[in-house]
């Protein structure tokens, strides 16, 4: 692709974040806007959506390089579930610990995963497919877990810990935002640091070796880097779906695999269409809210679907 | 003594007393094959399958060696360790692989990579990378700067790659629009791209058309002449036999024989490595390079 042609997508999509973020900021129920409602709720929300929109997306491309699986997402590997247990018990208990934005017993569940999953990956012989189905299997377990809880628990807290289980950023204030979107940039940019090496890992995890990329060691950095990543997300926001997983394949339409264009792309239509979900899910039902989470699987699915099929046309 | 005429006095790859084993059930070496014979199942008293034993062979500047042997036989087994892809850090596995005299698997895995090239049978294509996109993930171990995907001696570097191993052609079509025998043709030039002197191509040249096979046939043995040192796993014995110089024969994870094509390549030999089928020994009319036929019988 030549230089030109990149700048003009970056340039574009860049329009269009700014474009999303105005309309967040001026567009809602309320006719009037006062400067509370601008700077107290949608500019916050509008700032989280945007760094959990990021955060979500880059994971998701990191996550189907580093498993040579398109299929691949964010939630994959069993981090959400565990945020999600940890949501749960601690709402249904009464213990919200929102700590700069972030629900602390979802933050901590999200770490459990992630502490299981890299000590894993520690061993020698761990490859990524033993790696990957440990994540599906802690995802498996941690949503039963869930259910588990929810079906005994009493119903204190159950209608927040279900909001939040479908996504919701209503809970969004603005030094938590600014708070998050500093960490999940700064993850991005670590992740973004390893291009190279999740570009090897396109063709395969042998293929990546014999590029002479270490394998083990990519593979452990860049699991830990995604997976704290995808846990401040999911701890800020709860379970938002479909972005980190259509988000790189389009991304790709536009500016190819490789990660030192796809992931800064992935990154800004992430916060692009998470900005546009939140928004919609603010203004579709009013007065009503519906769970963002359920915005973007409404618009995601769909999407994805014709993605594929028309991909299957030109083959 | 310099450092360059050092490395003339040893072979460009030296592979002594190779042996590797995997733990419990034996992996397949190439799907999809029934297997003749007595396949590498010895299990010692560890439940260890050995399937390499203290393989060891030199390869010299400009050679190109064939390496034979039944599906099961430990061919790509060897490939693999001898290229530092597999551990061999676990009971049961050993050896040593010096570069031009140099302890080879002491190396980073970055270096490792700028003096061996292993290209398997296939390449992945689950996601739109183009064809020169893949061939510049040779340069991956060249490592160049943060912000700087490619200097010009990548790009350079790239280019000759594909026009060694007629890609050029199809350099902005994506890899899973390209047939088997194209990828392989990618697959050849990304490791021409890494800047290795040893090649290992592993089943590489197995889906091209005969064109492609004469064509690629003859740039292998043009680049042995710039001072490549390339060794083949193949099945097809009459085609690897028409460019290389030597033969390795392999059979249950044990070299069988070594040498060159015309003593090596013999009706005992083939008859011990092959016991399940009825081959005869011929010669090529032009070259008189050793050729194996089928003898079926009705």
């Amino acid at each position: 692709m030549r230089k030109n042609e990149t700048l003009g997508v970056f340039l574009i999509s860049i329009l269009a974040w700014v474009a999303t973020f105005w309309l967040a900021l001026r567009i809602g129920v309320a006719h009037d806007v006062t400067p509370e409602i601008l700077y107290g709720l949608r500019l916050p929300r509008a700032i989280l959506a945007t760094a959990i929109g990021m955060g979500l997306a880059v994971g998701g491309a990191g996550l189907q390089a580093l498993f040579t699986n398109p299929l691949c997402e964010p939630y994959t590997l069993g981090i959400s579930s565990g945020a999600a247990l940890g949501a749960v018990i601690g709402l249904s208990l009464g213990v919200d610990g929102i700590f700069g934005g972030i629900a602390g017993p979802a933050f901590l569940g999200a770490l459990l995963v992630t502490a299981i999953l890299y000590l894993i990956a520690l061993r020698p012989d761990t490859s990524s497919s033993t790696l990957l189905l440990t994540g599906i299997m802690l995802g498996f377990l941690g949503t039963s877990l869930v259910s588990l809880w929810l079906s005994l628990s009493s119903s204190t807290g159950l209608q927040g810990a279900l909001a939040w289980l479908f996504g919701d950023l209503s809970r969004a204030r603005f030094k938590g935002a600014v708070f998050l979107l500093a960490v999940v940039s700064f993850l991005s940019w670590m992740i973004w640091t390893h291009w190279r090496a999740l570009d090897a890992f396109l063709m395969g995890e042998e293929s990546a070796q014999a590029l002479g990329v270490d394998v083990a060691q990519n593979r452990r950095k860049i699991i830990l880097l995604i997976s704290l990543l995808i846990g401040f997300c999911v701890g800020a926001g709860g379970m938002i779906g479909f972005v980190g997983l259509v988000v790189p394949h389009f991304c790709r339409r536009m500016v190819g695999a490789l990660h030192i264009r796809l992931l800064p792309l992935s990154a800004i239509w992430g916060a692009t269409l998470l900005v546009v979900a939140d928004w919609l899910s603010r203004v579709l039902a009013s007065p009503y809210e519906l769970p963002v989470g359920i915005v973007t699987a409404l618009v995601g699915a769909p999407l994805f679907l014709w993605m594929m099929l028309r991909r299957g046309e030109q083959r | 003594m310099s450092d360059q005429s050092t490395s003339r006095a040893h072979p460009l790859l030296g592979v002594y007393g190779l042996s590797y084993s995997w733990r419990n059930q034996p992996q397949p070496e190439s799907s999809g094959e029934r297997k003749f014979g007595r396949g590498p199942t010895d299990r010692g008293s560890s439940g260890l399958v050995q399937v390499l034993n203290q393989v060891s062979f030199e390869l010299a500047r400009g050679e190109i060696i064939a390496l034979f042997g039944p599906n099961g036989s430990g061919k790509s087994t060897l490939m693999k360790a001898a290229a530092g892809l597999l551990p061999l850090g676990r009971p049961g596995c050993g050896g040593q692989v010096r570069c031009a005299g140099i302890d080879f698997l002491s190396l980073s895995t970055q270096r490792r990579a700028q003096k061996i090239a292993y290209i398997g049978a296939d390449l992945r294509a689950e996601f739109p990378l183009t064809a020169e996109e893949a061939v510049s993930l040779g340069r991956t171990c060249s490592g160049s700067g943060l912000f700087h995907p490619a200097t010009r001696k990548d790009r350079e570097r790239v280019q000759w790659a594909m026009e060694q191993t007629y890609c050029s052609d199809f350099r902005k079509r994506r890899l899973d629009r390209l047939s088997g025998g194209e990828r392989q043709l990618v697959a050849m030039a990304r490791a021409l791209a890494q800047g290795a002197q040893v090649l290992f191509l592993d089943e590489t040249l197995s889906r091209m058309d005969l064109n492609h096979q004469a064509a690629i046939g003859s740039r292998l043995k043009g680049l042995a002449q710039q001072g490549f040192g390339i060794l083949v796993v193949s099945h097809d014995l009459n085609l690897a036999t028409e460019w290389s110089d030597s033969v390795l024969l392999l059979k249950d994870g044990k070299k069988l024989a070594q040498g060159p094509l015309r003593e090596v390549l013999t009706q005992e030999n083939i008859g011990q490595l092959y016991p399940d089928a009825d081959l005869v020994m011929g010669k090529n009319p032009k070259t008189g390079a050793p050729k194996v036929f089928f003898s079926v019988s009705g």
